[in-house]
């Protein structure tokens, strides 16, 4: 699969994954702020991964993801200020505030499900991998998860059922286990890997710090499955953000500074090794180092990407707390 | 009108449906209605018919069930059977945290047209693992239609809106009311849900019982008849939507309820509705509600502890007689 050369083209996917990082950071704000409002889960850090799957999906293309979803689904396109709002439990949230960070859904966009279930995701992506072959429109489903989803025992019966059945997934893992340090699974298997090739799909192992290597391993993934209609399985290894702990995230690398990038100077503290690496902070070096962009181009970019959360912010704060009694409403059609 | 049986009127249903909706796939087709007594050629038409349609697929309820999800949210109208209901367990989570919430959840994004159906019930010898009735357990989660036919034209009826239901629907039906036949409407037809209907009229005593108890009550009445005591059969068909209208009639005509339940009465359909008639009914009641059910204990296997645990029409007949004091 071709690699991404074209100067918008990169330029494009550094500002998703800036949109995903801002988005956190207002998260986290709001949090500061509000007593009701479910951060548990950042996706900071993850950024390389979830920008180069969106980047590539195609209208139609069905999205399922798991409770580190918000780069999910602010990356495929849903209106920031929505999702913001959905996590504070507002009127205007993408799911009017029945949903919350948790199950996240925005259809207009193909973001079909957040489902909190550590597994849940990879069982509704298979339906939906299904649908696309039944319906025979081309389409592909995603199924976004972490390593733990491997500790479930539905992550076999996914893996089997699209195996056998031949359908179109990405199964997308992003594996930010950190033996001795943050163990989200526990596998006897040397290598999440072995469980799907056991199955004989299709696998692949990328640096998920490397956006770029995602896009590409992304592009080639769902290239053979649009092609062959068959599952792909690709592990990004991602470096754990500092501050994310199972139930409260620490903002313990304060909010991004894109200077960084070329001040390295400005790096320091017990976190300096994760900034120094961190997949933003990585990308814009290589995009400087390789003349994409002047230092200027990124830091209007960011504005850019600032601006509009600030947009974001101010409609989520805007928004109601629904009517109670609507409570009662919506569950069924 | 013809007379077919229980499984022939699921299966005119099923074929119906997917002649007319190409969008519905079937999961665990053979374990479904297949050879149990369908006209051979029927059979093997509507298989040669439908290759990509019915699937049977590897012994793995949980994703099976999230394929449901997956599937009816992308646009099917998936049909999954999973045998047994006690499979099911293995799908609870799928079933409950998935089906049932998506559409609320998602602020009415997310519509679940899907089919989960499942034999319950104590067939015999079927020890505890195999003889379970969790009609209730389902009942008790938001999002979930619970529907439990007795006969074979309510089967059919009712499985036709089942199928067209834009939520996820637990079609639930009894392995021995399979081979029961009866007088089934020809041609296409759909009986709504929350719509129960009398099975037979009388004065005395209300009778309310769904699935196979509905011909264990049918068993009793005549046996109560010789006892000089009318009594009333009521089945409400659905659980989830209920029609409370059609029991609390009944009981305001008769002064006297008796629910008769397959499963254990903790917490059981049958609590359920002594409950709404006791709120909305009250001063209707000339004596107190009664229930019968299986005791609160696995299901045994030797046959004289089965039987034993089994609610049929001799222990309701009992429970009437105690409560009219005849
Ligand atoms: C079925 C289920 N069991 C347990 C949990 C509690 N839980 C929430 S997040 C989490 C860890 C998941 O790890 P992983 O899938 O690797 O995702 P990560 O948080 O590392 O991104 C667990 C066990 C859950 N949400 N669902
Ligand atoms: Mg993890």
């Amino acid at each position: 699969m071709p690699e991404i050369v074209s100067r918008e083209a990169r330029l494009s996917l550094l500002e998703r994954m800036l949109l995903m990082r801002r988005f956190e950071e207002a998260v986290i704000h709001a949090a500061a702020k509000h007593k009701y409002i479910g951060r548990n889960h950042l996706y900071i850090g993850h950024e390389g991964t979830g920008a180069a799957v969106m980047a590539q999906l195609k209208p139609g293309d069905l999205a399922h993801t798991t409770h580190r979803n918000h780069g999910h689904i602010v990356g495929r396109g849903a209106d920031p200020g929505r999702a913001l709002a959905e996590i504070m439990g507002r009127e205007g949230g993408l799911c009017g505030g029945r949903g919350g960070t948790w199950h996240m859904t925005d259809t207009s966009v193909g973001f079909q499900s957040t489902s909190a279930m550590v597994g849940g995701s990879i069982g509704l992506a298979t339906g939906g991998g299904f649908a696309c072959k039944q319906l025979g429109q081309g389409n592909v489903s995603v199924a976004l998860f972490g390593d733990g989803v491997l500790d479930e025992g539905i992550s076999y019966e996914a893996f089997n059922f699209a195996s056998q059945y031949s359908l179109p997934i990405l199964f997308m893992c992003e594996n930010n286990e950190k033996p001795g340090r943050r163990e989200t699974s526990m596998l006897a298997a040397d290598r999440l890997l072995d469980i799907p090739k056991a199955l004989k799909i299709h696998t692949m192992t990328v640096d998920g710090g490397d956006v770029e290597a995602v896009h590409a391993a992304v592009g080639e993934a769902l290239a053979r499955i649009r092609k062959d209609q068959v599952p792909v399985f690709i592990e990004s290894q991602i470096e754990a953000w500092p501050g994310s702990h199972q139930h409260k995230p620490e903002f313990t690398t304060g909010e991004t500074d894109i200077s960084m990038a070329w001040d390295t100077g400005k790096i320091t503290g017990p976190h300096a090794d994760w900034i120094r690496q961190e997949p933003i902070l990585r990308y814009v070096r290589k995009l400087l180092a390789e003349k994409a962009a002047a230092q200027a181009d990124i830091e209007a970019l960011d504005k850019k990407v600032q601006a509009k959360m600030a947009k974001a912010r101010d409609f989520a704060e805007a928004s109601p707390f629904p009517q109670a009694e609507g409570a009662i409403l919506g569950a069924f059609a | 009108m013809t007379e077919k049986t229980f499984a022939q009127a699921m299966f005119d249903a099923l074929s119906i449906s997917m002649e007319q909706d190409p969008t519905i796939s079937v999961f665990g087709a053979s374990s479904f209605v297949l050879g149990r007594g369908l006209p051979p050629a029927d059979e093997k038409a509507f298989i040669a018919k439908y290759t990509t349609r019915l699937l049977d697929p590897p012994v793995s309820e949980n994703v099976l069930a999230s394929v449901g999800v997956g599937s009816a949210t992308a646009g099917l109208r998936p049909f999954i059977n999973f045998g047994t209901s006690s499979f099911a367990f293995e799908a609870h989570n799928q079933i409950v945290n998935e089906a049932g919430n998506a559409r609320y959840m998602s602020g009415g994004q997310l519509k679940v047209p899907l089919v989960y159906h499942m034999f319950h019930g104590i067939r015999g010898i079927g020890g505890a693992q195999h003889s379970q009735s969790p009609q209730s357990m389902y009942a008790n989660c938001p999002g979930l239609e619970v529907v439990l036919p007795a006969t074979p034209a309510d089967a059919k009826g009712l499985m036709r809106t089942a199928i067209r239901s834009d939520n996820p629907t637990l079609f639930i039906t009894h392995t021995k009311l399979l081979a029961t036949k009866g007088e089934v409407p020809d041609g296409d037809y759909a009986i709504p849900f929350a719509k129960g209907e009398v099975k037979r009229a009388g004065k005395d005593v209300t009778i309310v019982a769904m699935s196979l108890m509905v011909l264990e009550a049918l068993k009793a009445a005549d046996q109560l008849k010789a006892l000089g005591i009318d009594a009333e059969v009521v089945d409400p068909r659905t659980v989830v939507p209920f029609d409370a209208k059609v029991v609390i009639d009944s009981v305001k005509k008769t002064g006297r309820l008796v629910i008769l339940e397959e499963a254990s009465l903790v917490c059981s359909v049958a609590s359920e509705i002594a409950a709404i008639v006791a709120e909305q009914a009250f001063e209707a009641l000339k004596g107190p509600i009664i229930r019968v059910g299986r005791p609160h204990v696995p299901m045994p296997y030797s046959p004289s502890l089965e039987a034993f645990c089994t609610p049929d029409a001799a222990k309701l007949v009992d429970a009437v007689r105690k409560l009219l004091k005849k």
